[in-house]
């Protein structure tokens, strides 16, 4: 099942016993939502293609109380309403939850207007934002329940694609510390943070390799968890790799984070050029020509001295 | 307001009197009620023209909804009150200021009222320079397509925005049909005449479907120095002279 299936059957069950919540579309679908649709009809808002208008109407449904939920595809959601995003749920601190799928190049090849590589340091400057970039399902179905359960201003950044679970399955614990770290700890390790689906290629490097490196799947990158910095603090070296372009990124984040907690580790970025792509040939051809396929990693960790 | 103006020496006196007398016939003509035990207002009032939110201000103080304390100490001491209105300001239903929100903030307000049988009713004051929003026109769509019976949206149309005249910088005219052409009643008054806004007000109310009205008005309206004059859009310092003229003007 897609994230984003896994999302609306959480929020599904959830309106059976909740008529507060509210979920708006802009004119985006799912399989799950034409269950939604039919079962709550009173819930859901189609707002037309129209980001902009949708975050206000949500801001409006939020003044009076409701749980809204605002969903489209991830470029548009992004950095089309950005400004309704500060001035409703950011300025008045509503619980507006934007759900925003096909983040990365998830819409290869439709080009560039379709690609979300901007939007995590875009949203990342918004005051009072929390973010989310799942890597799985069972992170997915945690982050939905945290929102239905305690609606905020949150922006959830869900793949397009199909993601496997990770194994070990995430757990609450591992939910409420907001990152999950896989392999021991020790100083002659090299970290590997990332998030999102390309975390799965990470994944494949690290279980190939358990005795060179530590991973962390960092699915709540704001607020920064500092937790982590006292797990990680005994590596020196770290390869953040996100699928976005360099400024801003998930390697800002991290950068961010560890000084904010006084730890100052040798940090490399592995991300997208700071540029339009316009290639064809499909999302994983499109990484490896950007220096993001697993290889590509793989020999940028083995020069991090 | 003119002398809050004098003593803060900053707001947008123009966009103030342009709305005054709209806000006066929202407030003191019933059509925004007031429950007297809750000491708060049923209905909802967005100023999407947040530059002009303090307009309601001295409403909301014959109200006793801002204290006086609040209303006294403005521009003199510690107050609550400020030039762009927000949600920390008792009687302010919305933070606003960046313009063309509203409309769409109004829409859902009025949505989750009817989905819940609540008597309650959404009027959103923009101003005609917000018609320059496409988010606006996203949301008029949005309104016109839920019927929301509930909702007014009053348009204060004054001709004027930063640069000088709407016809001049980008035309906005007609407004009457383009807004009409989506399929919402609009109906124009003289926007300074409050028998006429009480009575186009009650049509809304007493009407089946989202209703807007296309209130002309005059930017500064009141005052022979700002009547009209794009520049008096924000305050701009006045001569002892020109102090005593605005006063004359407005009694």
């Amino acid at each position: 099942m897609l994230q984003r299936d896994i999302f609306i059957k959480e929020i599904t069950k959830k309106l059976k016993n909740d008529k507060k919540i509210y979920f708006l579309s802009a004119d985006f679908g799912a399989a799950a939502l034409d269950e939604l649709r039919k079962k709550y009809p009173k819930n859901f808002i189609h707002c037309g293609i129209s980001e902009q208008a949708m975050l206000d109407i949500a801001t409006g449904l939020a003044l009076e109380k409701n749980k809204v939920f605002v969903y489209a595809m991830a470029p548009f959601l992004s950095l089309r309403a950005i400004e309704q995003a500060k001035c409703g749920p950011g300025l008045m601190k509503l619980p507006i939850c934007m759900i925003s799928v096909g983040i990365g190049l998830g819409y290869a090849d439709a080009g560039p207007t379709h690609y979300a590589n901007e939007d995590f340091a875009c949203f990342r400057a918004i005051v009072g934002s929390s973010i989310y970039t799942p890597s799985d399902n069972t992170t997915t179905r945690f982050i939905a329940n945290e929102m239905l359960n305690k609606t905020k201003f949150s922006y959830v950044r869900l793949d397009r694609d199909y993601c496997d679970d990770l194994q070990p399955n995430l757990i609450k614990k591992d939910y409420a510390n907001g990152f999950k770290l896989y392999g021991k700890c020790d100083r002659k390790k090299i970290g590997i943070i990332s998030h999102g689906k390309i975390f799965h290629k990470c994944m494949n490097i690290f279980k190939k390799n358990t005795n060179k490196y530590v991973l962390i799947n960092l699915f709540r990158a704001k607020p920064f968890p500092d937790k982590v910095v006292n797990i990680v603090k005994k590596i020196n070296r770290f390869m953040i790799v996100d699928e976005q372009t360099p400024s801003g990124g998930l390697s800002s984040c991290v950068f961010e984070g560890f000084s904010k907690n006084k730890f100052y580790p040798k940090i490399i970025s592995k991300s997208l050029p700071d540029q339009y792509i316009f290639d064809n040939g499909g999302r994983n051809y499109l990484l490896k020509k950007y220096g993001l396929g697993e290889i590509d990693i793989l020999k940028s960790l083995k020069k991090l001295k | 307001m003119f002398e809050k103006f004098l003593l803060t020496k900053h707001g947008h006196p123009g966009s103030v009197f342009s709305m005054m007398e709209i806000a006066v016939s929202l407030f003191h003509g019933g059509f925004v009620r007031f429950d007297n035990k809750k000491k708060s207002f049923n209905d909802k009032v967005l100023i999407s023209k947040g530059h002009a939110t303090s307009t309601l201000y001295p409403i909301l103080r014959d109200f006793g909804v801002i204290s006086k304390r609040d209303w006294d100490n403005w521009g003199i001491k510690k107050s609550n009150l400020r030039i762009f209105g927000n949600t920390s300001i008792p009687g302010i239903d919305i933070t606003s200021g960046s313009l063309g929100h509203c409309i769409g903030s109004g829409a859902g307000m009025a949505v989750s009222y009817l989905n819940n049988n609540q008597d309650k009713k959404v009027y959103v004051v923009i101003s005609e320079g917000e018609l320059y929003e496409g988010s606006t026109w996203e949301a008029l769509l949005f309104a016109k397509h839920r019927n929301l019976k509930n909702l007014t949206i009053i348009i204060d149309i004054n001709n004027l925005i930063i640069l000088g005249n709407t016809s001049d910088c980008l035309k906005l005219d007609p407004i009457k049909s383009k807004i009409e052409g989506l399929g919402i009643n609009a109906k124009e008054v003289d926007g300074h005449n409050i028998d006429n806004l009480v009575s186009s007000l009650k049509d809304c109310d007493e009407s089946n479907d989202v209703n807007c009205i296309l209130a002309k008005t005059v930017k500064g309206k009141g005052s022979s120095i700002m009547e009209n004059k794009q520049n008096w859009h924000y305050w701009s310092p006045m001569t002892k002279e020109q102090i005593e003229i605005t006063k004359k003007d407005l009694e």
